[in-house]
């Protein structure tokens, strides 16, 4: 029997790129507006392989969002493709199919129809579009996970300005200018849940 | 359409979510204070906005009773 997932917890396969941090903040704001957790590969201490840790996350969680809008080929002189987040999204198809009671997963894309070119043997699975906005990400997690009494994207969005003017803070605090260092990514989500907690006024308390 | 999934699990409590996280007490409250602040801001900004949005209708009224 496998272990019992969190029942909130969502792993998210994302690229840790200076572009994308916007989209990852807004992924971070909006899993705990909809009372979900956010995890991530960097937030657990090194000692194991970094294939063992990931696939342990995958196995903790519920759900997991794999954004596949910047598998790409890097600019770097040697250019090579991107091959991580399709690599953790075919261990969870894995794990999802051995198991389908435990696991739900699903596939983000920034542009429609680029997913068919990208990966066909995905062809069946609808991707969620994000069209690369926080925005576009907020509205498709609402989507994605319904809850009673979500808050509305305009109010996720409020949330999600609040939590981007502390960043450079947790920065500071944390020695580093990475926004997906285990430090950095605890405390994003320690303010989009306690913010979560005063806004909006009208989402009950737990 | 992609499907979507209607979550019936009970809402996490912070202490679930601060052991999931593995966040210390100290840093909790200290964020706690960031956020509490950062929504005092917030609803001061939104009273000002009421407020210039007020203004214009009174100075309206106030010109039409005079």
């Amino acid at each position: 029997m496998p272990p019992l997932p969190d029942p909130n917890g969502v792993f998210l396969n994302i690229p840790y790129d200076v572009e994308f941090s916007g989209l990852y903040i807004a992924y971070i704001v909006g899993l705990f507006q909809l009372d979900l957790v956010p995890h991530i590969a960097s937030e657990i201490p090194g000692g194991k392989r970094r294939l063992d840790r990931i696939f342990e996350l995958i196995q903790s969680c519920r759900y997991s969002i794999h954004d596949l809008s910047r598998v790409e080929v890097s600019v770097s002189p040697t250019a090579v493709p991107r091959f991580n987040m399709p690599l953790e999204l075919g261990m969870t198809i894995t794990w999802a199919n051995l198991h389908p009671k435990s696991h739900i997963w699903s596939v983000w894309e920034s542009e429609p129809y680029r997913l068919q070119r990208s990966a066909s043997d995905l062809n069946g699975t609808d991707p969620y579009i994000h069209s690369g906005t926080a925005e576009g990400v907020l509205s498709e997690l609402r989507n994605a996970f319904r809850r009673d009494r979500a808050p509305s994207v305009p109010q996720m969005l409020t949330v999600y300005g609040l939590v981007n003017s502390a960043v450079n803070s947790f920065f500071v605090r944390n020695g580093t200018r990475n926004p997906y260092s285990g430090g950095v990514f605890r405390d994003l989500c320690w303010l989009s849940q306690s913010l979560g907690n005063f806004y909006p006024p009208a989402k009950p308390t737990t | 359409m992609p499907k979507s999934v209607y979550i019936t699990a009970p809402r996490p409590t912070s202490e679930e979510v601060a052991k999931s996280l593995g966040i210390s007490k100290r840093r909790q409250r200290e964020i706690n204070a960031m956020a509490e602040e950062l929504i005092r801001q917030l609803r001061a900004k939104e009273r000002a906005a009421e407020s210039t949005a007020v203004e214009p209708e009174k100075r309206r009224k106030r010109a039409s009773a005079a």
